[in-house]
């Protein structure tokens, strides 16, 4: 197990400095400038004003190890647009991000592996046709225009669910309130990965109750209930597992457009904001911290993983 | 889990998915709420979007729009947009320009406070301007607005003084759009842009409401400011939401969540009019959209293919279809809104393919070879269009293209995010043609945009030069007597449309959206309602 996470640090290392080097000599090259230069009346000495007390006169070679060199030491540089620490602004939007993601994690799996058992069970049946009628839909629709199409319904005409915001925090947060909040952007994000979920659960809950075991289960007289709950669905988990590693990264991209419908204050609005005012430090800061959250997600993952199914701890 | 049951669901999402498409606003009429005569009552609160995290500084060069709005509402500038466009009092009671027109002296309010309770007087003022505004090395917003103020210099506590190296007769309007003053006794001995205590977290102004709670990526809450210089405002608190998303704007209008905003995409206009207690206004900007080529290609120097351009537009017709019918036909710069200075007694340019087609031909440009595309020495008019991506731009250029390609320009259209746009065109002044606008402050002042001064970098992106007009321009710059500067621009307009030196399209209308029971708005456009915030009420 030590050497197995040892190999993945290695491993992940690599993976950050690829990641950095990419994002940085891509977003430098693009063309435009922070918000600051890129003023459409600003005057050319406003500009060149900027451009040297942004340190964009150096070439993007020294900018880039410069930045490195700080990013070892924890200091992730100052956001050309707002002069903050890069740090600070992830750090106070980080938590919504998680919150939003966990929720809709929490919600996909417990939905998808409900829809995916009856899916499974009532093979070919008019429940099995819906469900994977909606999984298309939910897949294939764009999550901006079905977020307004929910907005206009819950919140414009019915008047039931706010359209933006995170809700009321610290002192006069309630828990109604909250969750209220919460319902149509998970609803929205949840589309990105709970489709996959219940293809995945009906696909491998076909394959296990057609296996031996469960007949012999069923023969020796137990119930259907513990049939298919303790001993089919235990071994469907397993591949389950994997593909919520797969979708982390899907689920934080489709945050991006998420956040944006419904004004949810986390990292995806940020990126919004640092890439159309091309703040290369803080998109440099995010892409860093949107790596590693990835990273450390799939590590849970494969270690969550290698408890459920003995073969791979053998293996690692 | 009988199979009645998921039919009955499946319909039940169905009816939903449709209830949610064909929303159109259709609710049962409530009785309109008619408040206008009505008295203002103190107390409510209105809700405003904006895009992004704001700056709490107009000077800093990352404060655009977003910071705008708010900036003008927590501090105050010696002057602002007067209701009729003329710069009226603010910070400053009176002003008066010396005989040679090189000092400009103003008169300040001696019962002013920052919001922190220390008093403000002129050393505020000759703060701003002398260690913010004027130092060359910050680069800050407007500044260039100033080139010509050598120093700002106190006269005792309420008496500034502006040198100038030659005379802006602007200068009153130019203090009044984005040119907030900052408090000295915060910022002395501080790095104005790197203040995050100031600009990020606690702004101190001077203005009727001052901040209550800033959440990053969420909300800005303002409140009423007890001790302002002037009439205490009514509204109990204004919010700004930090909300991306454009269509997220419209549907919190219609949901009561938001109050009033001018609307960038005039596509959802017809929705917003069907719907009850939303107002829907058009108001008169300082802008003017225009197209341009670059001039410094010598196919663009010729005026008659200009013109021929002008001629192929049928311009109506996209007011009509795109902006929803926001806009008039601009023959000059100067926006109707300056009606002491406007004036259509111009050349004027009605849509006539046949006229675009005759002028271009008199430049020596003919379709020789029958392929639909006129050309010269063998060689089509070829024309890269290059776009930036924002609000109507796109559509706009699509028509405009049409249109030229109808009289035989062979127009490609190259379309790129804002950002892009800006270095490439801008910057670089590496394009062909092109199409935007431009805002100014409420003074007819155009030297920046069209003078030769301007040519090889600055504002004057057409690279238009003409003596004349830099003659005219610098009359009117340096004029302070006002009959005398109608003549002036009376002139230069007409030279304008004579020359072209842009192809001007229209003066649009803002589309100002707004819920009904807000009353006391100055009927002017947003951003310059909100110098007059506290006039505002909730009625009821």
């Amino acid at each position: 197990m030590i050497r197995f996470l040892l190999n993945r640090f290695g491993q992940s290392i690599i993976l950050l400095f690829i990641v950095t080097v990419i994002t940085f000599f891509l977003i430098n090259l693009a063309p435009g400038g922070p918000t600051g230069v890129m003023r459409m009346d600003a005057s050319p000495d406003e500009r060149q004003a900027v451009i040297e007390r942004l340190g964009l006169d150096q070439p993007v070679i020294v900018r880039y190890f410069e930045w490195v060199g700080n990013a070892v030491t924890g200091d992730l540089g100052t956001s050309f647009n707002s002069s903050e620490a890069v740090v600070e602004r992830i750090a106070e939007r980080l938590p919504y991000t998680m919150e939003l993601t966990v929720f809709t994690i929490i919600f996909s799996v417990i939905a998808g592996i409900i829809l995916g058992v009856i899916s499974a069970l009532k093979r070919g049946k008019a429940a099995d046709h819906v469900i994977n009628f909606s999984s298309v839909i939910g897949l294939s629709v764009p999550s901006f225009w079905l977020g307004l199409m929910l907005i206009l319904l819950f919140s414009v005409e019915l008047g039931w669910l706010p359209s933006s915001g995170v809700g009321p925090r610290g002192a006069d947060f309630d828990f109604g309130g909250w969750m209220a909040h919460l319902a149509m952007p998970v609803l929205i994000l949840s589309t990105t990965v709970l489709p996959n979920i219940v293809r995945f659960t009906r696909s491998s809950m076909l394959e296990v109750i057609s296996q031996n075991y469960i007949r012999t289960a069923r023969s020796k007289g137990a119930k259907e209930f513990v049939v298919l709950y303790v001993h089919a669905l235990r071994n469907a988990m397993i591949p389950i597992i994997s593909i919520i590693g797969v979708l982390i990264p899907r689920l934080l991209s489709g945050a991006v457009i998420t956040e944006a419908i419904f004004g949810w204050t986390g990292i995806g609005t940020l990126i919004i904001e640092a890439a159309n005012g091309r703040d290369y430090p803080l998109i440099m800061g995010i892409t860093v911290v949107i790596t590693l959250v990835v990273i450390i997600s799939n590590l849970l993952v494969d270690i969550i993983y290698s408890q459920v199914d003995p073969r791979v701890k053998n293996m690692a | 889990m009988n199979k009645k049951w998921w039919v009955f669901l499946s319909a039940a999402l169905m009816a939903l998915f449709l209830a949610a498409c064909s929303y159109g606003g259709e609710e049962e009429a409530e009785g309109e709420a008619t408040a206008s005569s009505e008295e203002a009552v103190s107390g409510g609160k209105v809700s405003i979007p904006i895009v992004a995290d704001p700056t709490f500084n107009p000077w800093h060069p990352s404060a655009y729009a977003e910071s705008n709005v708010i900036n003008r509402v927590i501090f105050d500038g010696l002057t602002k947009p007067g209701k009729d466009l003329v710069p009226a009092p603010d910070l400053a009671e009176s002003w008066e320009t010396s005989e040679d027109g090189l000092t400009w002296t103003f008169q300040l309010r001696d019962d002013v406070t920052w919001h922190d309770g220390e008093p403000f007087t002129s050393e505020d003022v000759v703060f701003t301007f002398n260690d913010i505004t004027l130092n060359e090395e910050l680069g800050a917003n407007s500044a260039s607005y100033f080139g010509q103020v050598e120093s700002v210099e106190a006269d005792g506590d309420y008496t500034v003084m502006f040198n100038l190296s030659s005379p802006v007769a602007a200068l009153p309007a130019y203090l009044s759009f984005n040119t907030e003053i900052i408090p000295e006794h915060i910022f002395q001995g501080e790095d104005p842009w790197d203040l995050t205590s100031f600009n990020k977290e606690n702004p101190v102004g001077t203005g009727p409401f001052k901040l209550k709670s800033y959440t990053s990526g969420q909300s800005v809450v303002l409140e009423r400011n007890e001790e302002y210089f002037g009439d205490a405002a009514n509204l109990d608190e204004v919010e700004y939401k930090i909300l991306p998303d454009a269509n997220t704007h419209v549907a919190q209008l219609l949901s009561g969540e938001l109050s009033i905003f001018a609307l960038d995409d005039t596509s959802a206009v017809e929705r917003i009019e069907s719907a009850d207690g939303v107002d829907v206004d058009g108001r008169d900007t300082n802008r003017f959209f225009w197209l341009i080529v670059n001039q410094q290609e010598e196919r663009f120097q010729d005026v008659k293919v200009r013109q021929a351009m002008e001629h192929a537009l049928d311009r109506q017709n996209i007011i009509d279809t795109v902006l929803q019918g926001y806009g008039t036909i601009a023959d000059a710069g100067i926006t109707p809104a300056l009606s002491e200075y406007y004036t259509d007694d111009v050349k004027q340019y009605p849509f006539d393919p046949e006229e675009a087609k005759k002028l271009l031909a008199e430049a020596g440009w003919e379709d020789t070879n029958g392929d639909g595309f006129v050309d010269k020495d063998g060689e089509n008019f070829e024309i890269i269009f290059d776009i930036g991506i924002q609000g109507d731009l796109e559509a706009i250029a699509q028509l405009v293209q049409q249109y030229l390609i109808d009289v035989g320009l062979d127009v490609q259209l190259n379309t790129m995010d804002w950002n892009t746009m800006i270095d490439k065109v801008v910057i670089q002044r590496d394009y062909a043609m092109t199409l935007n606008w431009w805002r100014y402050p409420p003074d007819p002042d155009l030297k920046a945009y069209m003078h030769s001064d301007f040519a090889e970098q600055g504002n004057n992106i057409p690279a238009y030069q003409n003596e004349e007009m830099d003659k005219l321009l610098d009359a009117g710059a340096e004029t302070s007597d006002v009959e005398e500067r109608k003549e002036i621009y009376t002139e230069a307009q007409k030279l304008m449309a004579e020359e072209l030196p842009y192809m001007f399209l229209w003066y649009p209308q803002e589309v100002q959206v707004k819920r009904s029971d807000i009353d006391g708005v100055p009927e002017l456009a947003f951003g310059d309602t909100l110098h007059y915030i506290q006039e505002w009420y909730m009625a009821e």
